[in-house]
């Protein structure tokens, strides 16, 4: 490699940038781009702009309701009846503000940051392995110029002071270098004089921003595995009734993309009882507020063997490595409906709980002829009043259940219209009428109709889920954790220690000096505390500390 | 005592006890640094010890009230005090407190700056009175053992962040005055031309101080002249004059109304009473922003104000990334996900990442100092938000606010 020389005209040295690598046709002009953006990527002032980015568009998730979390209240803004109108809509649909985590903008926002930390990480790690493979602590020329140095004063020896220092320093895991080959006398011309040098924290606080960083990959393979192999599924049970664990028997189905038909462990879940129960005196704090949900089952595993165990809120119950939780409940009134003495409707309606109280369902008869069809309310507690007639209340306990329909008849227009199980699309259905129910009663609904309220029992909504990704996930955030402290906690500092045979007492003179890169106060208490426990060593009185040496420099409390 | 006189007792130890405790500790902590700047005692003392460690103990006591009050409310209900915002609140004002009184006394031994402290506990603590509701029982979804353990973490982690925030914001007061002081001290250098055009003492007294104690055009006045009473007064008022009252005023203001307008829009509340609200605290903030433009040059220097605060944001950036690991936890044990981009969870890593952002821009040359505090600032705007407006007006798995 020639050299510069800098007496010479610019015209007489090399180039200082060498030449471009791709040339200069239209794959050079690729190539320097691509080498531009790479060096744009690299800057931490863009890794701050898309951690910005990411911030403005987890903010409007925040704020606009989100369509995988909330459906309903995403089509309530888009057709105008909630949120801001329809202009502001149709321009949070512009930018993908109603599935922020589904839209590609945000796909491209989060290859951009890990492209960005990638290209940063590199670097770092290749310099990371160097510094821990080759660095030394270096030595110092002027010990007595640092910004924090004590003397101390002993008769004992120049090396036994520097053995002493050195040996302490070790049983404090500091990386030791000694230098003893300067010189006799301990004075060299050029070069440091003999001495201890140590550092700490080296490698711990970039180590930790390091692990602290990678741990995203981590979590970012646990999660698109997951949304691979995961298995999400629900469905509804009424007590005394029983599921298996097999594709059909989910009311809702969400397997990941590698979650196959054979994937189902084949268990089956019967659920007996379910209890339910609230603060139920009027006068007590927190009235009406539920104190008790559990679910008592039984589970068949495949080989036959079974177990009795209970279902709580936050006990979810673990059967071949798939969890089940119970998520919601309701009553279920077991409903018959006669049309002409014959049997068009028997089942345990799903009544769902609304913010009023009372919970909703619906009877859809598609054999009878023409279509009947019921919308149901029923109300848990609704006593009678003085004459006879029920009062619906708001109340959720089961002491006296009314069941309260209104009936239809015509076209259902099932698998025609979008519907959900306890919905009834009225469009093409005319009323014929409503009328009220107590647990085992019936009423003539005239045209043959006839409708039975047989018994109460309850259901309860259960969501089975296989998540193999969880063990990953708690390893990112383990390395999270493990490497966000000493990446800001640890901190790098150095301590030198020289000792000098003073010619005018015959004594030694130990210089211990330090210089912390991070958190100073720190440092001032452990070079203290390091500096009594080798004057206790060498049997040393401290001398005085100020040096004319010493320069006297404002130091910044913090440098990282 | 039956749970009636109970949670009588806790209310009452937090309204007017514990709440007075904090005001009086602010007083006296906040006087004391004003009296041992410049002068000494007969035994050649700064004035102010004393009266420091009356504060001191005014504030131990006000931290053990509050701790009672916390603990006679857990009796009152059976349960431990993480059910409501008003118990999210209280715990979070005595987490900063406690933070605060134990990192600037015990670790850094700067006791001098706990009356911002403890003025800042008394306003989280008079806001908690905003969200009061009585002891109750709790919803059985939220009884265990993991729910108490992740809220706490997250609150506790909240209230250090507070005490970050609070170190955030008197750091940019002080560096603003700092910087309107050198540009003071280099016009009076300038000549005897613009100090005709100043009233004439107080530029005399700057002219006299240009000469010594400057480094690299900042200064700390009070750490530099210790006892050197006359001409220090004419710096004070240039470092005040450095801060407009009305641009830091209206500042306060708008930036306060990025939060309080939630609870205008909380649908439970009138909206006549939630104007009310947002302006108390609108005002409260604005008078608390003048009362520490007022103890500007009482402050330490610039530098180690922004040492403090991102010391104390990086412990609470900790802790709320372990709080919100452990939420996702309990999610994952109680929902059956561990992850849903409920609008809490969202807020909660959008908190997560405005302090990542602080502690990068920290670590970043150009965005180092006023820039990354008020990146710090607009972090606690965040957190904030995601504390009242998720709870109160956006509707998620997470409203538990404990209002009807």
């Amino acid at each position: 490699m020639s050299r510069t020389d800098s007496a010479a005209p610019p015209e007489a040295n090399p180039q200082v940038r060498p030449p471009r690598r791709g040339g200069d046709g239209p794959l050079g002009f690729v190539w320097s781009s691509v080498v531009m953006g790479w060096r744009w990527l690299v800057r931490m002032r863009t890794a701050l702009y898309l951690l910005g980015l990411l911030g403005l568009e987890t903010l409007i998730a925040t704020v606009v309701p989100q369509e995988p979390n909330v459906a309903a209240t995403v089509d309530a803004w888009r057709t105008g009846a909630e949120g801001p109108g329809t202009l502001v809509s149709g321009l949070i649909d512009l930018v993908g503000g109603y599935d922020v985590y589904g839209s590609p903008a945000f796909l491209a926002l989060l290859l951009l940051l890990f492209l960005s930390l990638t290209a940063c990480l590199i670097p770092r790690i290749r310099a990371w392995v160097r510094l821990v493979r080759y660095s030394r602590p270096p030595l110092t020329r002027s010990a007595g110029r640092q910004e924090v140095v004590a003397r101390l004063t002993t008769s004992r020896g120049v090396d036994e002071a520097h053995r002493a220092a050195a040996d302490l320093l070790r049983a404090n895991r500091w990386r030791v270098r000694t230098e003893t080959d300067a010189g006799e006398d301990g004075v060299v011309e050029s070069g440091p004089p003999p001495q201890v040098a140590a550092e700490k924290g080296l490698w711990s606080r970039e180590g930790g921003s390091l692990l602290f960083h990678l741990s995203f990959y981590v979590l970012l393979a646990a999660i698109v595995f997951g949304q691979l192999l995961s298995f999400e599924g629900q469905r509804a049970v009424v007590e005394g009734e029983r599921f298996a664990d097999t594709p059909v028997s989910y009311w809702t189905y969400g397997p990941g993309r590698w979650w196959g038909e054979d994937s189902h462990r084949g268990w089956i879940l019967d659920l007996e009882q379910f209890h339910v129960d609230w603060v139920r005196d009027p006068l007590a704090p927190g009235a009406g507020q539920p104190t008790l949900f559990r679910s008592d089952v039984e589970v068949t595993r495949p080989d036959g063997s079974t177990r009795q165990t209970v279902i709580e809120g936050n006990r979810p119950l673990v059967v071949d490595g798939m969890k089940i939780h119970q998520l919601d409940w309701g009553y279920a009134p077991l409903v018959q409906v006669e049309v002409d003495g014959e049997l068009v409707y028997e089942d345990y309606l799903t009544a769902t709980a609304t913010d009023a109280g009372h919970f909703r369902a619906a009877v859809k008869a598609p054999s009878a002829d023409p279509d009947l069809g019921m919308s149901v309310f029923f109300y848990p507690y609704a006593p009678d009043n003085e004459a006879g007639e029920p009062v619906p209340t708001g109340a959720p306990f089961a002491d006296a259940p009314l069941v309260l329909f209104q009936l239809f008849r015509g076209d259902l227009q099932l698998g025609r219209t979008p519907q959900t199980i306890n919905e009834l699309d009225t469009s093409a259905l005319e009323s014929a009428g409503g009328a009220w129910l107590r647990e085992g009663a019936e009423v003539d609904m005239g045209d043959g109709v006839v409708v039975r309220f047989v018994e109460l029992r309850r259901w309860v909504g259960f969501q089975v889920s296989a998540r193999p990704q969880i063990p990953y996930l708690l390893l990112a955030s383990g390395m999270l954790l493990a490497g966000l402290w000493p990446a800001l906690y640890a901190f790098r500092r150095r301590l030198w220690v020289v000792a000098e045979r003073d010619p005018g007492s015959g004594h030694t003179i130990v210089t211990v000096a330090g210089r912390a890169f991070q958190r100073p106060q720190a440092f001032d208490d452990e070079h203290a505390a390091f500096v009594t426990r080798l004057a206790r060593h060498l049997d040393a009185t401290p001398s005085d500390a100020d040096d004319p040496d010493r320069i006297l420099e404002p130091v910044s409390e913090e440098m990282e | 005592m039956s749970q009636d006189q109970l949670a009588d007792l806790s209310r009452l130890l937090y309204s007017p006890v514990t709440l007075l405790l904090y005001v009086s500790a602010a007083i006296v902590c906040l006087y004391s640094l004003t009296t041992r700047a410049a002068v000494l005692t007969r035994k050649g003392r700064p004035a102010g010890q004393f009266l420091l460690r009356v504060g001191l103990a005014l504030s131990w006591t006000a931290v053990a009230a509050h701790v009672t009050h916390e603990v006679v409310r857990g009796l009152a209900q059976s349960r431990l005090p993480l059910g409501n915002m008003f118990e999210f609140t209280s715990l979070m004002a005595l987490a900063g407190a406690v933070a605060g009184l134990v990192y600037l006394t015990i670790v850094r031994k700067r006791p001098e700056l706990v009356g911002f402290v403890m003025l800042g506990a008394a306003v989280v603590v008079s806001s908690a009175m905003l969200t009061y509701a009585d002891p109750g029982p709790l919803m059985p979804i939220l009884d265990t053992w993991w729910r108490s353990f992740h809220v706490s973490v997250i609150v506790i982690a909240a209230g250090i962040f507070t005490v970050g925030f609070l170190f955030n914001g008197l750091h940019l007061l002080r560096d603003t005055a700092e910087q309107g002081l050198a540009d003071a001290r280099a016009s009076a250098r300038t000549g005897g031309v613009t100090a005709a055009s100043g009233s004439g003492d107080s530029r005399g007294g700057l002219a006299t101080l240009t000469a010594e104690g400057e480094v690299s055009g900042r200064v700390m006045p009070d750490e530099d002249h210790v006892g050197a009473a006359g001409p220090v007064e004419a710096e004070r008022g240039a470092m005040r004059a450095a801060i407009s009252p009305l641009r830091l005023a209206v500042g306060t203001f708008l930036g306060t109304s990025t939060v309080s307008w939630v609870f205008i829009a909380t649908p439970t509340t009138t909206m006549r009473e939630g104007i009310t609200r947002a302006l108390t605290v609108n005002l409260t903030l604005v008078a608390v922003a003048l009362i520490a433009r007022w103890f500007v040059p009482f402050l330490p220097q610039a530098a180690t104000l922004d040492g403090l605060a991102y010391r104390t944001i990086a412990l609470a950036f900790f802790a709320w990334t372990f709080g919100v690991i452990a939420g996702a936890m309990w999610a994952e044990q109680s929902w059956g996900r561990f992850w849903g981009w409920d609008p809490k969870e969202t807020a909660s890593f959008l908190t997560w990442i405005a302090y990542a952002a602080y502690l990068h821009a920290r670590a970043t040359r150009g965005t180092r100092g006023r820039g990354a505090a008020w990146i710090g600032i607009g972090a606690f705007a965040v957190l904030m938000f995601t504390y009242y407006a998720v709870n109160l007006v956006f509707v998620g798995l997470h409203s538990y606010a404990g209002l009807s």
